[in-house]
């Protein structure tokens, strides 16, 4: 990354300058930069700091191509050989500058670039980055042992001067190497893959702030303890910690006895039916079967977290239209209603609701009302939920949700 | 108007969007032909045609037939071929769901049922009104025979009109 312009820069008032720190990644979802001005333009600002692109291509005078100075010939020598210097002094002297005045103009063909820059930096996202060489790479290093860390401790207090600070400590814990061999291929490796725009811990609106979590060997050799191979299988899934997975809403909603007949007799053992939600529209069903109740259960809950799926919510509180399920012979129905109406449904489905978090409903169970099944077949009715957006898509129709305009987007 | 014929129809349009078909054809009449209007002006079905026993030919960019086909053209209707003309419907499917998801009859053959503007008022509300349930899913709609033409029940409360209920389609 060079730090100097390597041309004369014309459009210096637009572009951002080259600063000798890197710029802060951020993710691009377009390839040109995010602002070509970084001063926000006052409204009603000096006219000439509204010019378009057409005014200031008109308005070039010859006074705006200034030979380089001192500190720009500088720069330029560091990054240009001598030769290279020569051949752009031999340039710049060819060219007249009113020459350069007149016939100035914006790019038009289409080959031309779709915003404005002066190539002094890489930009991520649009520029081909820069890597490592190969050759910094070492296949032999391999990490310090505790005999060698031991040694560069020594060598630190050996090296000490008299005045030692607290900072002095830091900067060589900083610079402390973890591997032996090549010191590039652990300070500069090289590599094949696309650097990141963000680094772990950065957000899109906090970029820069990395907010690191220390965990302590005891902290983690206690949370190790406490877990189950079961609980650490789930966390391992489903990406969760084991404190989200905890404040689940989780239930054992059906659990009765089943029996398999074989001709040694009748082996018994327990059905279990759980539902896991988190509050916020996500909702899952899991089932098992197990020698012992506890053990079902709780095989049930996790395979209920495991299963947890996204359930439409009209306003965070309701369903979007009446829906039905059915499963064998259990025919329901979930009809949506107006805000503080409350759940009024059986115990199963309110136990669904409360998990997924819905506020409002009403249901009707038709025919049978076997509690497996009618569990079964409330997870199929709000999973059959059809998106008004999608209908729209489907039918090429505008679908304006009239609640939503009467209260100005605020219900 | 035949219901009896009309009630085939809504089955027929079911058990073919059920079997993912691009073109169906029904029975050709005057009520078919204004209802598929109404249904394709509400995005149900992609084209109404009406052709002869076998399917018109496909437009060469659009994929579906069209009536405005320079190059294949609509046989026109004449007293000779009248008998034998089909009307055929291009069905739609939205993320491999039937865009026409249920039609189902509300007028039955035996029991025409018709409904001024106070009660189709409270059935787009939402509300059920004697024997006709409320529109309560989003983008359902319920078609009605007027004396202006086929029509949507939203359409028929803004221009002040009832009429015989004949079909919802979810």
């Amino acid at each position: 990354m060079s730090l100097a312009r390597p041309a004369r820069c014309l459009f210096c008032s637009f572009s951002r300058a080259a600063s000798a720190v890197p710029r802060v990644p951020r993710r691009q979802f377009h390839p040109s930069p995010p602002s070509l001005n970084s001063k926000p333009k006052p409204p009603n600002g000096p006219e000439s700091e509204l010019k378009s692109l057409y005014q200031i291509s008109r308005e070039m005078k010859q006074d705006d191509f200034q030979p380089y100075t001192e500190e720009e010939k500088a720069g330029l020598r560091e990054v240009y050989t001598p030769e290279q210097i020569a051949a752009i002094e031999a340039g710049e002297a060819a060219i007249d500058p009113k020459d350069m005045a007149d016939q100035f103009a914006f790019r038009t063909d289409p080959m031309k670039l779709r915003y404005l820059d002066d190539f002094s930096t890489i930009e991520p996202g649009v520029d081909k980055h820069v890597r490592a060489p190969v050759e910094n790479t070492d296949y032999d290093a391999k990490m310090k042992t505790r005999e060698d860390f031991v040694q560069d401790l020594a060598q630190y207090f050996m090296d000490m001067p008299e005045d030692a600070s607290a900072g002095h400590f830091v900067r060589f814990l900083e610079n402390v190497r973890v591997t032996r061999g090549k010191e590039e291929n652990e300070l500069n490796p090289h590599s094949a893959l696309v650097p990141d725009f963000i680094s772990p811990g950065e957000s899109l609106t906090e970029t820069g702030k990395v907010t690191k979590t220390i965990f302590t060997d005891a902290v983690q050799k206690r949370l190790g303890e406490d877990l189950t191979a079961a609980m650490k299988r789930l966390i391992q899934d489903t990406g969760y910690s084991e404190q989200h997975i905890r404040s689940l809403k989780t239930k054992a909603l059906v659990t009765h006895r089943v029996v398999n007949q074989t001709r040694l007799g009748k082996i018994a053992s327990t059905y279990s039916l759980a539902i896991a939600g988190n509050g916020r529209g996500l909702l899952g069903i899991g089932e098992a079967k197990s020698d012992e109740l506890p053990d079902a259960k709780l095989q049930a809950t996790y395979r209920a977290i495991r299963n947890m799926q996204p359930i439409p919510r009209y306003e965070h509180r309701t369903i979007y239209g009446d829906v039905t399920g059915k499963v064998g012979a259990v025919d329901l129905k979930l009809m949506n209603r107006p805000p503080g109406f409350g759940l009024r449904c059986q115990h199963l489905i309110f136990e669904m609701c409360r998990a997924a978090g819905i506020h409002d409903l009403a249901a009707r169970v038709g025919r049978s009302r076997n509690p497996m099944n009618t569990v079964k077949a409330a997870y199929q009715a709000l999973m059959s939920q059809r998106n008004p957006d999608d209908i729209a898509r489907a039918r090429g129709k505008k679908l304006v949700d009239v609640r939503k305009v009467y209260y100005s987007g605020r219900a | 108007m035949s219901l009896v014929n009309l009630s085939h129809v809504c089955s027929h349009l079911n058990n073919a969007c059920k079997a993912r078909l691009a073109i169906t054809s029904i029975p050709n009449s005057n009520l078919h032909l204004k209802l598929s209007h109404a249904l394709q002006n509400s995005g149900y079905i992609s084209s109404v045609i009406r052709g002869g026993p076998t399917p018109p030919p496909k437009h060469t960019i659009l994929g579906t037939p069209t009536v405005s086909d320079g190059n294949a053209g609509v046989e026109p209707v004449t007293q000779d071929n009248v008998a034998s003309r089909r009307l055929w419907l291009g069905l739609k499917y939205w993320q491999s769901e039937p865009v026409l998801g249920k039609m189902t009859m509300i007028s039955k053959p035996t029991r025409r049922i018709t409904i001024d503007v106070t009660g189709l008022r409270q059935v787009i509300r939402g509300e059920k009104y004697q024997t006709v349930e409320g529109l309560r899913s989003p983008g359902e709609n319920l078609y009605l025979s007027t004396d202006r033409g086929i029509m949507e029940a939203r359409e028929c409360v803004e221009k002040q009109i009832g009429g015989l209920v004949l079909c919802r389609v979810q």
